[in-house]
């Protein structure tokens, strides 16, 4: 009977929040962004039309040597014109009304002076074509200065071969494995589980903060009380927030995998853009679903109970500024703890019940070992329960309470007092 | 069951403050109860005990029978004084919602909603959401929302308030509709008037205590009687040193005198017939409002 209310309040709360624009909006924001993410920069990249370039060369044979070993990118740059210095003055022109995106100067002895080289654009910010080129000119360059002092390129070349460190990870098997990009993905990707799970807890917290102040400014709570006992009522509307949420996010980690698996295949880009293997690990899902559902309890204690103890939204948001910060704290640290995830800063934060949901799924790429899963969520589920009773506490006296907004002296007394009696306002 | 309502000696306080005092009263299943007193006299306080949302601190109330009122939470039916609606439900929906959460099936709950929304010709705003009505078709609403799981014992705080006098007369109606169906009906008003035109029974009470209680003759009779007097002549002090007149209210060609238990009305119009000339000689008995401010030594913050 008792659970049956409960539910009856959580299905109704539910089907209110399903029913409000700001809930399919929610849904629907993510993929639309996440699309346009993966679609925006491949247009961007198609449509730009093919750089137009031109060369005024002083030394007579680097533009040629150039050539010669110049691998075609008509895509991307095309030598529209080769030049005198005399025509300096028209190339501004040109590229002035951006007929000609720009032009080099090359000295007259490059190899022995490089003085007197010059890029000249008009958009300095998109520096490719400055790259490509020169790249290509050092090269002739190069070889020009290490023919005139009788060394072979082939030797020099080798001379310069670099030591490169191939990066092996330890792996659960105990044995160094090769590292793909897919692992360094890997490893970042708590990162997003982390920012999935913060704005997820934080906008779901908040639905129930407004739910339960409308429901309260509505008048609406004495009714219901009448058949509901508060307890019930408060559970109720946690229960079906946290549906609301759970559905939310659901979708969103749907859209995630359907986005990132379809949609650059059809754009026909590489396969490495296939992100959806990281829904695949099992550690990652087990920890985003167990930390939505804790960190949501822990939070949604703390707001249910302003929502209750507060008449108007304005009050609520002066009363939210303190857990706002409070949820900063894990948002600023996740870049670090990524970078570090069994390091100091990681394993203090773990243990500090608000910030252990967002911290612990942040190193699920460590992975922490089991003790420490063990200890803080142990001391996760003691805050939830201590924050639970509180809530009910605060949700009991402060339900019924109109006028003044309550100071949180008052609300201490509204815990500490037995249930049943209602503390007076002084 | 002789008693819907037994309230013992309870008292409930708000920190320092005695919201209720020792208060005791008795409602008799199948009548209509009226708790009357000014604002903040702590009639909604006691309703609230009685709907176990607060708890006494001291006494005990039986309800139904029942001494643990929690326990028979589902066979009440409750409209506070605050009202609201969900503005988003519709209204078949919202009064199934409210007879599923007094533990009825979803089914009967719909039939009943819909049934009860017919009958108080609210049949073709089944299907429309809630802050589309009217007051006086929300107050309705919410009342139906109070009766869908027929409800044994029905408790009112202020159905009159802020209604305009057709919505006043409606809900007068719907009260009445309820006692011939043989359910006890209690309400609360800081106005008399309704008080006076459907209470079997009403229970007085000002700054958390108890004046007086028992059926509507009951309580005028131990109030003053009045008479109304309509006349000319006289020098002025036509009414001194009358027997038996406790209090004149003169204005000249209308007087009230408040009289006391033993006056012999017979008497008092010979004595007057000599003085004046009387045109109307009307004795009533004296309004609740006339008691209550009285009992309550003249003075009364509405």
């Amino acid at each position: 009977m008792t659970n049956n209310k409960t539910i009856l309040v959580a299905h109704r709360e539910f089907i209110d929040n399903v029913k409000t624009k700001g809930f399919w909006i929610g849904i629907l924001i993510f993929p639309i962004l996440l699309t346009a993410m993966i679609i925006v920069p491949q247009l961007l990249e198609k449509t730009r039309s093919a750089r137009q370039f031109a060369v005024i060369d002083q030394s007579g044979w680097v533009l040629d040597a150039v050539r010669e070993g110049m691998i075609e990118d008509t895509a991307r740059f095309v030598l529209a014109r080769e030049a005198t210095p005399e025509d300096e003055s028209e190339l501004n022109g040109l590229v002035g009304r951006e007929e000609l995106f720009a032009y080099f100067v090359i000295p007259p002895a490059p190899e022995t002076s490089p003085a007197g080289a010059r890029y000249v654009a008009r958009n300095l910010a998109d520096d490719a074509l400055e790259d490509w080129f020169s790249g290509l000119v050092n090269t002739v360059v190069q070889e020009r200065r290490l023919a005139q002092a009788n060394l072979d390129p082939v030797l020099v070349r080798w001379v310069q071969e670099p030591v490169r460190f191939e990066a092996r990870k330890i792996g659960a098997s105990g044995e160094a494995e090769e590292v793909s990009l897919n692992d360094r993905i890997r490893q970042m990707a708590p990162v997003g589980f982390v920012y999935l799970l913060w704005v997820g807890v934080f906008i779901i917290a908040q639905m129930l903060l407004t739910n339960t102040v409308e429901e309260k400014s509505n008048r609406i709570i004495e009714v219901l009380l009448s058949s509901v006992s508060p307890v019930q009522l408060m559970a109720g509307k946690i229960m079906g927030v946290a549906w609301t949420g759970a559905a939310m996010l659901g979708a969103w980690l749907l859209s995630f995998f359907l986005v990132t698996k379809y949609v650059p295949a059809m754009l026909g880009a590489p396969a490495s853009l296939d992100l959806s293997f990281i829904l695949q690990d099992p550690l990652y899902l087990a920890s985003f679903a167990v930390y939505f559902v804790l960190g949501y309890l822990l939070f949604a204690a703390i707001l249910v109970s302003i929502g209750a103890s507060v008449n108007t939204l304005k009050e609520a948001q002066n009363l939210m500024g303190p857990v706002t910060i409070l949820l900063i704290v894990p948002l600023m640290a996740m870049m670090p703890i990524a970078q570090d995830p069994n390091g100091a800063l990681a394993k203090i934060l773990s243990w500090i019940p608000p910030f252990t949901p967002f911290v612990m799924m942040n190193r699920a790429a460590g992975p922490p070992p089991h003790v420490e899963y063990l200890g803080t969520t142990a001391l996760l589920l003691v805050s939830i329960a201590v924050a639970l009773w509180v809530a009910a506490k605060v949700f009991r006296v402060g339900i019924l309470m109109t006028g003044k907004a309550p100071t949180p002296r008052e609300i201490l007394r509204w815990i500490r007092a037995p249930v049943g009696s209602v503390p007076g306002r002084r | 069951m002789q008693h819907a309502l037994h309230v013992d000696r309870v008292t409930k306080r708000f920190g320092d403050f005695v919201a209720v005092n020792e208060i005791s009263l008795a409602v008799p299943t199948g009548t209509i109860y009226g708790f009357l007193g000014p604002n903040g006299a702590g009639k909604t306080t006691t309703i609230r005990m009685v709907m176990s949302i607060l708890y006494p601190d001291q006494g005990t109330i039986t309800v139904l029978g029942n001494p643990v009122p929690e326990a028979v939470k589902d066979r009440l039916g409750y409209l506070p004084e605050e009202k609201g609606l969900y503005k988003k439900m519709k209204t078949g929906e919202l009064i199934t919602y409210f007879g599923r959460l007094k533990g009825m099936n979803g089914h009967d709950a719909k039939r009943r909603s819909v049934e009860l929304l017919q009958r108080f010709g609210l049949g073709d705003w089944v299907d429309k959401k809630c802050d589309t009505l009217s007051k006086g078709m929300g107050q309705k609403v919410q009342i139906l929302a109070t009766l869908v799981h027929d409800p044994e014992l029905i408790i009112l705080d202020e159905p009159f308030s802020g209604l305009d006098p057709v919505n006043v007369e409606l809900v007068r109606d719907v009260i009445l509709a309820l006692k011939k169906e043989g359910r006890t009906v209690i309400f609360s008003t800081h106005g008399m008037e309704q008080a006076e035109q459907i209470c079997d029974k009403v229970l007085l009470i000002h700054k958390g205590k108890k004046i007086l209680d028992g059926t509507l003759r009951e309580v005028k009779a131990s109030g003053p009687r009045t008479v109304i007097i309509d006349y000319d002549g006289g020098n002025g002090r036509v009414f001194e040193g009358l027997p038996g007149v406790e209090r004149v209210n003169d204005s000249g060609k209308h007087a009230e005198l408040t009289l006391n238990d033993r006056t012999d009305r017979q008497a008092l119009l010979k004595a007057l017939v000599d003085r004046i000339t009387i045109h109307r000689f009307d004795t009533r008995e004296p309004s609740l409002h006339e008691i209550f401010v009285r009992a309550v030594g003249g003075h009364v913050d509405e």
